[in-house]
């Protein structure tokens, strides 16, 4: 099973410069599954979860774009008190060092899934999967 | 084996080329005192009469010019031939305020293509080559100049002008340009541009590339030579003299050859005037003695240099000058210390930064400001923010290390800032504003 992929784009922080991104991804028919926006006075990056993110990788770096494909962690965790902390006190148990994480629309409505970045994957993937933790593909997010 | 245009010229020895140019000297200060008003009367207000330079040892005695002389006398203030004898005016492009214009006899035309052409003959240049001359055309002297002197070599020449970069790289792939004449930026530009194209060097013929009119690094000539494979040459020259071809490069790639036949250079001290010994920094100084039409005695060109005589291994005894360690106009003098915008490229290109940068200096609560602008290179970019912010950190400490000051770095996108297709503006000092 494959890790599921992050692209990640560098932006300025200026009026219009996400309407550029997302209009280049519209007229290539991409779906952003997943985003959050990292901002700094100068700059900022825009992280996303896409349904190809090959495409998109190719789209962006056409249009001259500084873009990055990592891998990422992809859970998806019941809508309910206390689920997050059960996976961060996992990570933790194990020591997984968290870079950042954010969260987008579950499969369902009783559901949530959360994007997390750690630098050791595989380490992180496995603890999850031993504490019974549902974790997406990049099958499961490009349907 | 080095090849010359006029190998009695260029590696004829210097007691006879001191000769050669105190014959020149004497005949020219003549010339200039009978036929133009204006520097006779800074010679009289100095006391110095035309028999009183008798050698090139007497050139001290002379009067200085400035740019300032120069916009007094404009337009034809110092021109020392009757407007009938002229065939051509040249321009300044004038970036730093008023232009200049020159004017050219025939004769003028006829020993400026000659510089250039020597220019082309020590990048290696022949009449088997396709020459490219990328520099504007019209009153800018980069493209006539270059143009002229390919003519002379008998290269196969391409009139393409600046701009239209695809073209460019297009006709270079159809017709196997050979030898590319432009500014340096505008030859980073083409190098990006083909790489965006998706082709390489092996796509393309040049060898060689012929780039001045614009201060630029060691650092800018190794990134263009990697870019487009081939051997960057630098060129010197300035409108005032005549235009580029006042100096070249040779293959030792060490600094520019002067056609001292032409131009005798000096350095002084900026501040006093004074006539510093060889190796030192100052300004350069040129003074024209075969020019007819415009000929600058002892024109200052406010740019800071350092001359030496050194035997060069190209054969070649023409006294040779320094890349310009930048024109004293370029000079930003923030918070009382020099800054020069080529010591900010030289950390830039070192640290894998694109040379295409912006700075911006200005004064906020009476304290000068230094902001710079530098695109993010798509091979350091991170999604980490820490690593981001780590980058901009070590970029404005590496600055800070070569200035003394420390700027603002401002990490932006690839390609936001304005490509240049001749001279690139890379300062903008809002302090000027609002004086």
């Amino acid at each position: 099973m494959a890790n599921a992929k992050q692209i990640s784009v560098f932006v300025d922080n200026k009026p219009n410069q996400l309407t550029g991104v997302m209009a280049l991804l519209k007229d290539s028919g991409i779906n952003v599954r997943a985003l959050s926006l990292a901002d700094t006075s100068d700059f900022g990056i825009l992280r996303m979860v896409v349904n190809d993110t090959d495409k998109a990788e190719k789209v962006l770096k056409n249009a001259s774009y500084a873009v990055t494909v990592t891998e990422i962690v992809a859970i998806t965790i019941p809508d309910s008190p206390g689920q997050l902390s059960r996976v961060l006190d996992i990570l933790g148990a194990e020591n997984v060092n968290l870079e950042y994480l954010y969260a987008f629309t579950g499969a369902s409505d009783k559901s949530v899934s959360f994007v997390i970045r750690v630098d050791d994957i595989k380490h992180a993937s496995d603890a999850l999967t031993k504490g019974g933790i549902i974790q997406l593909t990049e099958q499961d997010l490009s349907d | 084996m080095a090849n010359y245009w006029n190998q009695e010229i260029e590696c004829m020895p210097y007691e006879d080329m001191k000769k050669l140019q105190s014959e020149r000297l004497v005949a020219q200060v003549k010339h200039v005192y009978e036929n133009v008003e204006y520097y006779r009367n800074l010679m009289d207000e100095k006391g110095v009469k035309p028999e009183d330079i008798q050698s090139v040892d007497d050139l001290h005695k002379l009067p200085f010019l400035t740019k300032a002389d120069l916009r007094d006398a404009y337009p034809y203030g110092l021109l020392a031939k009757p407007l009938s004898d002229c065939v051509r005016i040249q321009s300044t492009s004038g970036t730093t305020g008023k232009r200049v214009v020159a004017f050219y006899t025939q004769n003028d035309i006829e020993l400026w293509e000659n510089c250039c052409a020597r220019a082309i003959v020590a990048a290696g240049g022949t009449k088997d080559d396709v020459c490219q001359v990328a520099y504007g055309y019209g009153l800018f002297t980069g493209g006539p100049g270059l143009n002229g002197g390919s003519h002379k070599v008998g290269c196969l020449t391409l009139p393409m002008s600046s701009g239209n970069t695809e073209r460019q790289i297009g006709f270079m792939r159809d017709l196997g340009s050979t030898i590319l004449c432009c500014t340096p930026s505008y030859a980073a530009y083409i190098g990006e541009t083909l790489h965006e194209m998706g082709l390489t060097p092996d796509d393309i013929s040049l060898k060689a590339g012929i780039f001045g009119a614009e201060p630029w690094t060691e650092e800018m000539r190794k990134s263009i030579e990697a870019s487009l494979d081939i051997k960057a040459y630098d060129i010197y020259g300035l409108t005032e003299t005549s235009g580029p071809g006042v100096s070249f490069e040779c293959c030792e790639q060490t600094g520019m050859h002067i056609n001292e036949d032409h131009f005798i250079p000096e350095i002084i001290d900026p501040e006093t005037g004074e006539v510093l010994p060889e190796g030192e920094v100052g300004e350069l100084v040129f003074t024209s003695i075969t020019k007819e039409a415009f000929p600058l005695l002892r024109y200052r060109t406010r740019d800071l240099c350092v001359l030496s005589r050194k035997k060069c291994s190209c054969g070649r005894t023409l006294i040779k000058m320094r890349k310009p360690m930048g024109r004293s106009d370029d000079m930003l003098i923030i918070r009382g210390v020099n800054v020069f915008p080529s010591q900010i490229e030289t950390v830039l290109i070192e640290q894998g930064y694109s040379p295409n940068y912006l700075i911006e200096v200005d004064r906020v609560n009476n304290t000068d400001t230094l902001d710079i602008s530098v695109e993010m290179n798509p091979e350091q970019f991170s999604d980490k923010m820490k690593v981001m912010q780590e980058k901009e950190k070590a970029l404005a400490l590496a600055i800070k290390t070569m200035l003394g000051i420390n700027p603002k770095v401002h990490l932006v996108s690839p390609k936001s800032i304005t490509r240049s297709e001749g001279k690139a503006v890379r300062v903008i000092d809002k302090r000027k504003l609002h004086d």
